[in-house]
């Protein structure tokens, strides 16, 4: 039996943080598809059906917030944990979080190996395929 | 002898106390008459009391003592009849009576100018406390101990909307509209407590306001005035228009929030690839040197962001250094196109400069000039698309007396709505957000260069899909450049 590789959906305007982020998720072994910005970011998760999404919070059309929210109201992405790349000083509360799948959020800059752990972490919880068992 | 003397004695004692009385009531009365009156009357007295031989000696001196007494009351005091010891001894304790009459006359003379000047003091006192609540920015009112309206000054009556003087000794609740108010002047009788002090924000209809349900936010204190039973004799109510300081406040907190928002996004990309790098994850030698060369980009970038934000932080502090001479601005465009010429032939986009045959000359600081062309033209050149133009025209403005710069390009134009923040920081232009990097300081900055340090003026026009004009003056003289560090 062949282990399909976790698909992990990377959003950020900023070319640079997509680029290092896919990299280093794709080194670890994870299937990775990034987009340039929140609508974008929309189309390629109901597109892809991704098991987990990584998103930056400030982009253009849609912010991370309203794409959360909207991944939440749509049928085929309801269910998929978000993962929220802030590099805004501070976290986002709670009333903030509501109506979206937002489990966990990282601080701009970040480490990579911080992203790789949490990714990691999540998709165990999660039951789905990380990189050990996509090896 | 004695007994004589000490009757004369009580009666000038008598005489003396009227004398006292009377300029409490009525003010200068001439003290040396009312004393003679006195004496007049000790004589008749004398006279049936002491008998015969001391009615001989009156007899006999009567004379001299009517004389005596006129003379006094011609001549005050100073006049002093030693002609007998009788005499003496009759004048004497008279003497020292009217003595203290004029003394005591003088004292309350005195007491009476101290009063005077003293309300003349409270007069002006109070005239300089009105003339203090006038001038004062805060609103002040002040209430009784029944809680009606005392004082008002006019910038409280205009904030609550108070008639003056109409409404002044009338209840606060006939006169204040607003009920938080209200609320807070009967909370501050009711504790009952002279030492109260309260200071608490509150938000009042904005009077200077057309928009309906505008609101101000005022800081509002409360003091209650004791009386002297340590009772609550009224209350005091100051309130401080800290609007603008909300304003300034929010706008430092949202400067702080979109600046750290930009100085995080390179440093993210920094951090990321040196530990991809450290961790032996960028893969070939190809790949490690891109690597680098975003590292060494986005540190760049960092810098930008720094200086720009220093430069801005400086000319608003009015803190900067401007170095003003004579500057040729066709020379000084040329300068500007000469290091923005690579980046434009990469995308195959002309740049030139138009001038007339003339002079465009202005004092201006040349570093920031080359500034204010260097950002402008780099921004055309980064929204205009590949085979496009962009045009640098200097000519003279003589009607505002200045120099006038215009770069226009055939790029992808400015949306109606973006127009209005074009210049405010941090503000970019989210769908071009993925055609161009910027720091969305670079046009903030030369606002300032143009407007704050040289006083000209800068505008922009745009038609989407065709392109934009950002029009700039620098005055010819520096006149108008008054207040600049030079």
């Amino acid at each position: 039996m062949t282990n399909t590789p976790a698909k992990i959906l990377v959003i950020d305007d900023e070319s640079h943080i997509t680029h290092v982020v896919s990299l280093k998720l794709r080194n670890a072994g994870y299937d990775v598809v990034t987009a340039g910005d929140g609508e974008e970011g929309f189309e390629a998760a109901v597109a892809n059906n991704p098991d987990l999404i990584i998103t930056d919070l400030q982009m253009p059309y849609l912010t991370g917030l309203e794409l959360s929210r909207k991944l939440k109201e749509t049928k085929a992405t309801s269910g998929t944990p978000v993962v929220m790349l802030t590099a805004r000083g501070f976290g986002l509360t709670q009333d903030d979080m509501a109506g979206t799948n937002i489990i966990a959020m990282l601080s701009k800059p970040f480490s990579p190996r911080e992203v790789l752990e949490q990714v990691e972490t999540i998709l165990a919880g999660d039951g789905a395929t990380g990189n050990a068992k996509a090896a | 002898m004695k007994l004589g003397t000490t009757f004369i004695l009580w009666s000038a004692a008598g005489a003396a106390v009227a004398v006292g009385a009377a300029p409490l009531a009525l003010g200068a009365i001439g003290a040396s008459n009312a004393s003679v009156f006195g004496v007049a009357g000790v004589t008749a007295g004398l006279g049936l009391l002491l008998g015969a031989p001391l009615a001989w000696l009156l007899n006999r001196d009567n004379d001299r003592l009517n004389s005596a007494v006129q003379r006094m009351n011609d001549e005050g005091l100073a006049f002093m009849p030693r002609t007998s010891p009788f005499f003496e001894g009759v004048l004497s304790p008279l003497r020292v009576a009217m003595d203290q009459s004029v003394s005591d006359a003088e004292s309350v003379k005195a007491r009476v100018r101290e009063l005077e000047i003293r309300s003349r003091i409270t007069e002006g006192e109070r005239g300089r406390l009105e003339e203090v609540l006038q001038s004062l920015q805060d609103a002040v009112l002040v209430t009784n101990q029944f809680a009606e309206l005392r004082i008002a000054n006019p910038v409280v009556a205009n904030v609550l909307g108070l008639s003056i003087p109409d409404d002044l000794n009338r209840s606060i609740d006939q006169v204040i509209g607003d009920e938080t108010i209200r609320k807070l002047l009967h909370e501050a009788h009711g504790t009952g407590m002279a030492s109260h002090r309260k200071r608490i924000e509150i938000e009042l209809p904005n009077a200077g306001s057309n928009t309906e349900g505008a609101v101000r936010t005022y800081e509002a204190t409360l003091a209650c005035l004791p009386d002297p039973n340590e009772a609550i004799g009224g209350v005091v109510l100051i309130l401080r228009d800290i609007q603008r300081e909300r304003e300034i406040s929010q706008m430092k907190s949202e400067f702080v929030s979109k600046a750290s928002h930009e100085l995080r996004t390179p440093l993210s990309s920094i951090h990321a690839y040196i530990e991809m790098l450290l961790d032996g994850e960028a893969g070939d030698e190809k790949a490690q040197h891109e690597f680098y060369q975003i590292i060494k980009n986005e540190a760049d970038r960092l810098g930008r962001l720094i200086d720009n934000m220093l430069n801005i932080s400086r000319i608003e502090a009015g803190i900067v250094k401007a170095k003003f001479e004579e500057i040729d601005f066709v020379k000084a465009a040329n300068a500007a196109v000469e290091v923005i010429e690579p980046q434009a032939k990469m995308k195959d986009i002309t740049v030139r400069v138009k001038s007339g045959p003339l002079l465009y000359s202005a004092e201006a600081d040349r570093d920031m000039l080359h500034q204010i062309f260097l950002n402008l033209l780099s921004n055309a050149v980064k929204y205009t698309p590949e085979g496009g133009r962009v045009t640098v025209t200097v000519e003279n403005d003589e009607t505002s007396g200045s120099v006038m710069a215009t770069i226009a390009d055939t790029g992808l134009g400015i949306p109606p709505d973006a127009l209005p923040r074009l210049f405010e920081k941090f503000y970019r232009i989210e769908n071009y957000k993925r055609v161009a990097k910027g720091t969305g300081l670079g046009l903030n900055l030369v606002k300032h260069i143009v407007e704050t340090v040289h006083h000209g003026q800068i505008n922009v026009t745009s038609e989407l899909g065709m392109g934009s004009q950002f029009i700039f003056t620098v005055p010819y003289t520096r006149q108008g450049a008054m207040g600049i560090a030079a």
